[in-house]
């Protein structure tokens, strides 16, 4: 999997390198327009993340161009301007996803990886970790094969860990990927605490073979475990 | 104080003392003439009765009908004569009338062939002087309120005529709002309103300059952050999942993450605040007011839930407002965010939709400086908030000419959103 990341701004070109890397991901990198216009015409990428403002012109452009040239690499816009004309035209354009300055790490991966399954030909819907499996479309959750009866907001958190598997999930960023911006002020997270809880008690009760662990006071990580749970 | 009040009153003030003066000086004036015609008069006549009374011809009778009368006396003692005339005013008794009337009499003394001095008084009937004072202080009254009336009426025609570019102007101010769109300032051809016309021009396009570079830095600002923002954020993320820390500083990166929090937010937030103000916001559609108070009161019952605050809804079927749909979200979030924020444990917020107002309460203790309270980084204590969020709504409420106001009462604050266009909405 070879990604193009365009960046004009070198510490976030490279620390999104590093991360693409520790991923898995092939990762080349372009600092300009121009740069990047070398780039796409001598390579083909799976993915390229693509920043609107660059020092020598604008992303659309270089989307316009991607597209002109007939490729069919995958682009996501990153874009420090978060407004609904810039989202429309890039998607217009032809991106395949928007995502705003600034953003998680893991957030971008999540959105990395569903652009890229749907450039497979089968559209798959379900996630899946260990025996559990999520239906997107249908709101199913089951456990080796049994479906399990979950709340809205505890399938959000499920549907969330489940996007980043193995990744420490910090509580805050999670409150926020579930409940919105109406957590901005919230002085403690015990509603997370208490949706949790009660997510990992049906998971355990249904005998899922993952596991949510808690990390110190921070947040929480999915992991898949070998040993059967407990 | 409008300025024609002003002026008619000062000309009316003005206009009192000229015509009390012109009044006191036409009265004596008057009298002064009288006096002097009837003076003539009396000598003439007293003349004519002295020469008749030396000519030895019958004098005419005392009362010849004309109200004239005159008497003529022996002087015996010769030592107090003065050989003057002497006039003045006297009341006197006139028999056909029965009266006693005000006359202007003349005493003189003659002496005749045989030395013998008489003192002759002449008394010929005059005006009554009240009569003549009354008469012309009425007059006074009448022409001073004829004089006050068409000097006001001419003034105000002239006033409004003449004063009808700076009207013009006036009104354009009143309708001028920084960073909407200009009508054409008035003019107009007579110097002074035409440099008053220039000056406001002049403030205009300063103040739209300056309107217009404050919201770009903002809009600059906001937008340069977003990068060394993302940048810090990520590389916190990156040292939470890919190296392994101690619990103390798992613990110290998760109180940096909620400080970036904040300030991501807050930026946001600003960038929000600049679009609305540059009406960025064009596209509205029917929102279902009660659908969205619903959906969203829910899921703060569900944040704040460890603080048991009683909710109470009070709501029709279904209320639609026609304006866009993320700032109606924006607008319902925020006014519940604080009622939610700022109660405490066992409080209660109730939300009430009726009449067109939107009403949300929360419990508290004493009121909130309700001129302050919708300005941008207004705290009331609580150090956790962006200070935003009411500015969020009033700029919204202004954007849509909504009137939004703040009470106190029964120890709870009350935020009320008026659905209601209190100026036709003249964006776009």
């Amino acid at each position: 999997m070879k990604l193009l990341v365009i960046e004009d701004d070198e510490s976030l070109r490279e620390i999104m390198t590093r991360a693409l890397r520790a991923e898995g991901y092939i990762v080349e990198t372009a600092a300009t327009l121009f740069s990047a216009q070398d780039k796409i015409a001598g390579y083909n990428y799976e993915c390229i993340l693509l920043d609107i403002m660059l020092p020598d012109g604008s992303g659309l452009q270089l989307l316009r161009h991607i597209k002109e040239l007939g490729k069919g690499d995958r682009v996501i816009i990153i874009s420090a301007r978060d407004s609904i004309d810039d989202k429309v035209e890039g998607l217009e354009l032809g991106a395949d996803d928007y995502l705003a300055k600034p953003f998680y790490m893991a957030e971008l991966l999540a959105r990395i990886r569903s652009v890229l399954r749907r450039g497979n030909a089968s559209v798959n819907k379900v996630m899946t970790a260990g025996n559990i499996s999520l239906d997107v479309h249908s709101r199913r959750a089951s456990i080796g094969g049994n479906d399990i009866p979950l709340l809205k907001k505890e399938f959000d958190i499920l549907l969330y860990f489940l996007q980043r598997p193995n990744h420490i999930v910090d509580k805050a960023v999670l409150a926020e990927a579930v409940w919105g911006d109406h957590v901005d002020m919230a002085d403690n997270f015990s509603f997370v605490y208490a949706q949790v809880k009660n997510l990992r008690k049906k998971l355990t009760e249904a005998g899922a073979t993952v596991n949510i662990k808690a990390v110190y006071g921070f947040g929480y990580k999915l992991t898949e475990s070998d040993e059967t749970n407990i | 104080m409008r300025l024609i009040y002003k002026l008619a009153s000062r000309l009316a003030l003005i206009l009192l003392p000229i015509v009390t003066l012109w009044a006191v000086i036409f009265y004596y004036t008057m009298v002064e003439e009288i006096n002097d015609e009837s003076d003539d008069s009396l000598v003439e006549y007293a003349e004519l009765i002295i020469r008749k009374q030396l000519a030895g011809v019958p004098l005419p009778p005392p009362n010849n009908g004309s109200n004239n009368s005159y008497s003529i006396e022996l002087i015996e003692n010769r030592g107090d004569v003065e050989p003057s005339m002497t006039f003045h005013d006297e009341m006197v008794y006139i028999p056909e009338q029965d009266d006693t009337e005000p006359a202007r009499v003349l005493t003189t003394i003659f002496m005749d062939d045989s030395d013998n001095m008489y003192k002759l008084t002449v008394a010929m009937p005059t005006f009554e002087r009240d009569d003549l004072l009354s008469a012309i202080f009425w007059h006074i009254i009448v022409l001073y309120a004829v004089l006050v009336i068409s000097t006001l009426l001419v003034a105000t025609l002239i006033f409004y005529n003449s004063m009808r570019p700076l009207y013009a102007l006036l009104a354009w101010l009143d309708r001028y709002v920084p960073g909407r769109k200009i009508e054409p300032i008035p003019d107009s051809s007579v110097v002074e309103f035409h440099k008053l016309s220039m000056a406001a021009r002049l403030a205009m396009s300063r103040a739209e300059e300056h309107f217009g570079r404050q919201k770009q830095f903002i809009d600059n600002a906001s937008h340069e952050l977003q990068t060394p923002l993302a940048v810090i954020g990520n590389r916190l993320e990156w040292l939470v999942d890919n190296t392994s820390l101690t619990e103390e500083q798992y613990m110290e990166i998760s109180k940096i993450q909620h400080t970036l929090g904040s300030i991501v937010r807050l930026n946001r937030t600003l960038l929000l605040l600049t679009k609305i103000d540059n009406g960025q916001f064009p596209e509205s559609a029917p929102v279902d007011m009660v659908a969205l108070l619903k959906s969203e009161a829910e899921i703060y019952s569900d944040i704040y839930s460890d603080r048991n605050v009683a909710l109470h809804m009070q709501l029709p079927h279904s209320y639609v407002v026609g304006m866009n749909d993320s700032l109606a979200r924006t607008l319902v979030t925020n006014l519940l965010k604080n009622a939610y924020q700022h109660s405490s444990s066992g409080a209660a917020v109730r939300v009430t939709l009726m009449n067109r107002e939107l009403r949300v309460y929360n419990n508290g203790q004493t009121a909130l400086d309700g001129s302050r309270i919708f300005e941008r980084f207004y705290h009331s204590g609580n150090s956790n908030s962006t200070g935003l969020g009411l500015a969020l709504v009033h700029s919204i409420c202004r954007y849509y000419g909504f009137a939004v106001t703040y009470s106190f009462m029964n120890g709870e604050h009350c935020f009320c959103v008026r659905f209601q266009s209190i100026i036709a909405k003249s964006n776009s």
